[in-house]
């Protein structure tokens, strides 16, 4: 017999395990319902997120480890919709201080903020520190001011700023050309352009990671240590630069010409002591670009421009007479008429159209006889010696200095359809054959160091992970013999002490070659426009540089003697208390000690 | 003696509910043991978290310092800058002609330049976070119960 409490407690029961299976059922539909997973999808957007973090680019640093490039801080500057309370002030602050249009930034500001994705809009990149301190300080001014007021407004809650990376150039233009620049607006772009930054972008850079930055106190993990990208230490010497880049600037302003090169290097090393060329660029203003080198304009001549070198290149010629042993300082040429007939075709003309009679291989140089050099090239060298010598030399293919942009122009060899004598013989001085200066400095470094080429360099040293690996110089071929060298260093010395010319400096032996080449048109050479250059090194008994002189189009004059020699001239003067050269008579007393 | 015993206790039931009753509050007391134990570990490691966070953003910020130093640095350094405040202190480009040159034994103008190597943290190879915040409750029991077990095997008093 069942009791009526019995049913209760059944009934109880029942009401009990009903409830039960009911909240069991509820919780399994909530959990598994279409907005309790979307719930659970954006709860895992607040958990954490993806971020790429970027190492900071190398610094680039002169010989003597002063900065040519680093990394400054600047700002993005934002509207958090979240805590925008005032978009009338913001807007007003940001055309104020930012100059953006206040329109557009009260529209951003005056969201909707539904949305979840427009939660943040980006209104500025880089900004400056100096502007951002201004915003700070006003940011909290009008603070101070609504709790003093009690009020809402002025307010630029949400107006928000981040610190970011910005590449910056503390020297300006200085060895701008040398080191190129960085495009550093769209980071997951962002890359060297031109010179070093071009030519190390990868070690400069580093290695970017993607880590995983968690709200989650209890899956916080400390940052990876990312190593910062490599930094670089260059050849450059920046007193020196600075000064190239000051005289080469006087220098063209004072020949009228259009444009300039100038390079100094170490000939025992290869290495690159300054290296200018017009037109000078500020790197900070990178986007300018288009507007400084218009056109085809190389970013830089010295290593980016080929052109017709004139008479520097008949030391080359010289060069493989003598070491080929076709010609010594005894040989002489008689040049009776003034003019050298190429297979009684073409006629060849010395640069004054006049004949200077009996010449021995000195005075060939120091009178610059075109017709002399084309009857070495011709009679005594004949094609095959002179283009193995040519090549020898490096021309007709790049140095390989470690520059982003050097340009090539291929020889015209013997083989090609196109090639005939004629060339030889204007080869033999310097038309009709292109060059870049950095391969002409190459070349005739190799002259100025006991016949040993050395590869052209720029960088010294690379600073990886706290290593630094300092760069050997190479040598990149013997194109002659070191008695040939001395040879021709004091006959290119003695010519430029009988011209006296205007490129010698007071105290110092210097050797060396001027020359004017013509800037052929379409019509052949009937311009009268010229590449005014001096190739010279010293001191003659132990060369401790070569500096080559590239004006491009003077119209004070067209001969080199007269344009590049004076500033070959006015460089070393300055390059060599730079360099703490003494006069020859001191040195040579010092070194007697 | 046997049948004694049963008969005292069936004699005293509230024995048996005192027993249950302690039962219930050791079992209550281990509960809040080991809620306290979770309690405590879960906010040294929350506040360990946050730590690493504000640490991570110190660093940062430190990072972002030097950035700006460095670069008011290089400014300050820049030629156009050295030149400017030598010609204010009165110095002139020297001629080369009337400079004086001495030798200085052991000076080599060409010696590399060594840069000292640039700013790295040291790589801490232990993790910040200990590795006791990670462990689950009884991983935590059975290490530490091993270490006990190493220890006195070490110590020798146990065969």
């Amino acid at each position: 017999m069942k009791t009526p409490s019995h049913f209760r407690y059944v009934i109880i029961t029942l009401i009990c395990s009903i409830l039960g299976l009911a909240i069991i059922v509820q919780m399994v539909r909530i959990n598994y319902s279409v907005t309790a997973q979307n719930l659970i999808s954006k709860s895992e957007e607040y958990l954490g997120w993806e971020q790429i973090i970027y190492p900071p680019r190398g610094t680039i640093y002169d010989r003597s480890g002063r900065i040519l490039a680093t990394n400054q801080i600047a700002y993005e500057v934002g509207i958090d919709l979240k805590y925008v309370a005032d978009p009338e002030s913001i807007a007003f602050t940001a055309s104020a201080l930012l100059g953006l249009d206040y329109a557009t930034v009260f529209a951003m500001a005056s969201t909707e903020k539904v949305q979840e994705e427009n939660r943040y809009f980006v209104i500025a990149s880089f900004v400056d520190e100096e502007t951002v301190h201004e915003l700070q300080t006003l940011k909290q001014n009008y603070l101070d001011r609504r709790q003093a007021q009690r009020s809402s407004t002025p307010s630029l809650s949400g107006l928000v700023w981040t610190p970011m990376r910005q590449r910056t150039y503390p020297e300006g233009s200085l060895g701008a050309n040398v080191l190129g620049f960085y495009n550093y607006f769209s980071r997951e772009t962002a890359q060297g352009v031109y010179g070093v930054e071009e030519a190390y972008n990868r070690l400069l850079t580093g290695k970017p990671e993607n880590v995983y930055i968690s709200n989650d106190p209890y899956l916080v993990e400390a940052l990876p240590e990312i190593a910062p990208g490599a930094s670089l230490v260059l050849t450059l010497d920046r007193e020196i630069q600075a000064m190239v880049q000051e005289t080469l600037e006087e220098a063209i302003h004072w020949s009228g010409a259009e444009g300039g090169t100038i390079i100094v290097v170490d000939p025992e090393t290869g290495e690159i002591l300054a290296m200018a060329s017009t037109p000078f660029f500020d790197p900070n203003k990178y986007w300018e670009y288009e507007q400084t080198f218009p056109g085809p304009t190389p970013y830089n001549k010295a290593v980016g421009d080929a052109y017709e070198p004139g008479s520097v290149f008949k030391v080359i010629t010289m060069a493989a007479a003598l070491d080929s042993g076709v010609a010594d300082l005894e040989t002489t040429y008689v040049d009776s008429s003034g003019v050298y007939w190429v297979e009684d075709l073409w006629p060849i003309y010395n640069w004054d159209g006049g004949a200077w009679g009996e010449n021995d291989m000195t005075e060939c140089m120091q009178h610059s006889l075109n017709v002399c050099l084309a009857y070495i090239a011709i009679d005594l060298l004949g094609e095959d010696l002179f283009y193995d010598y040519v090549q020898a030399f490096g021309f007709g293919r790049s140095t390989g200095i470690d520059l982003a942009g050097e340009a090539n122009y291929p020889l015209r060899l013997p083989d090609n359809n196109r090639w005939v004598i004629l060339d030889l013989a204007t080869n033999s001085f310097g038309q009709g054959i292109a060059v870049t200066p950095i391969q002409m400095v190459a070349a005739v470094s190799a002259i100025a160091n006991e016949g040993k080429m050395m590869a052209p360099h720029l960088v010294r040293s690379v600073i990886d992970n706290s290593q630094q690996y300092n760069v050997a110089p190479q040598v990149i071929s013997s194109p002659i013999s070191a008695e040939t060298a001395e040879t021709l260093t004091q006959m290119l010395h003695i010519a430029l002490e009988e011209e006296a010319s205007n490129a010698l400096v007071e105290g110092y032996s210097i050797a060396g070659k001027t020359g004017t080449g013509e800037i052929p048109t379409e019509l052949g050479y009937t311009s009268n426009q010229t590449n005014a250059s001096f190739v010279g090194w010293g001191p003659v008994d132990d060369p401790k540089f070569v500096v080559y002189v590239w004006i491009e189009k003077p119209t004070i004059s067209s001969w080199g003697s007269e344009v590049a020699a004076p500033v070959f001239k006015n460089v070393v003067e300055q390059l060599v208390v730079l360099m703490r050269i003494p006069p020859d008579n001191i040195r040579l007393e010092l070194s007697a000690n | 003696m046997k049948n004694r015993l049963i008969q005292a206790y069936k004699q005293a039931p509230w024995r048996v509910q005192v027993q249950w009753i302690g039962l219930f509050l050791l079992g209550l007391v281990l509960i809040a043991s080991v809620a306290g134990v979770y309690l405590s570990i879960s906010a040294q490691a929350a506040t360990s978290g946050r730590k690493i966070q504000s640490l991570g953003n110190r660093i940062n910020d430190v990072n972002n310092e030097i950035a700006v130093l460095t670069t008011r640095y290089a400014v300050a350094q820049s030629t156009e800058k050295m030149r400017t405040r030598a010609e204010d202190l009165g110095f002139v480009l020297i001629d080369p002609q009337t400079a004086v040159y001495l030798e200085v034994p052991g000076y080599d103008p060409d010696a590399s330049l060594v840069l000292a190597p640039p700013r790295t943290n040291i790589i801490s190879e232990r993790p910040i976070v200990q590795s006791t915040y990670r462990l689950s409750l009884w991983d935590w029991f059975t290490e530490h119960i091993w270490q006990i077990t190493d220890n006195t095997n070490e110590e020798g008093l146990l065969p």
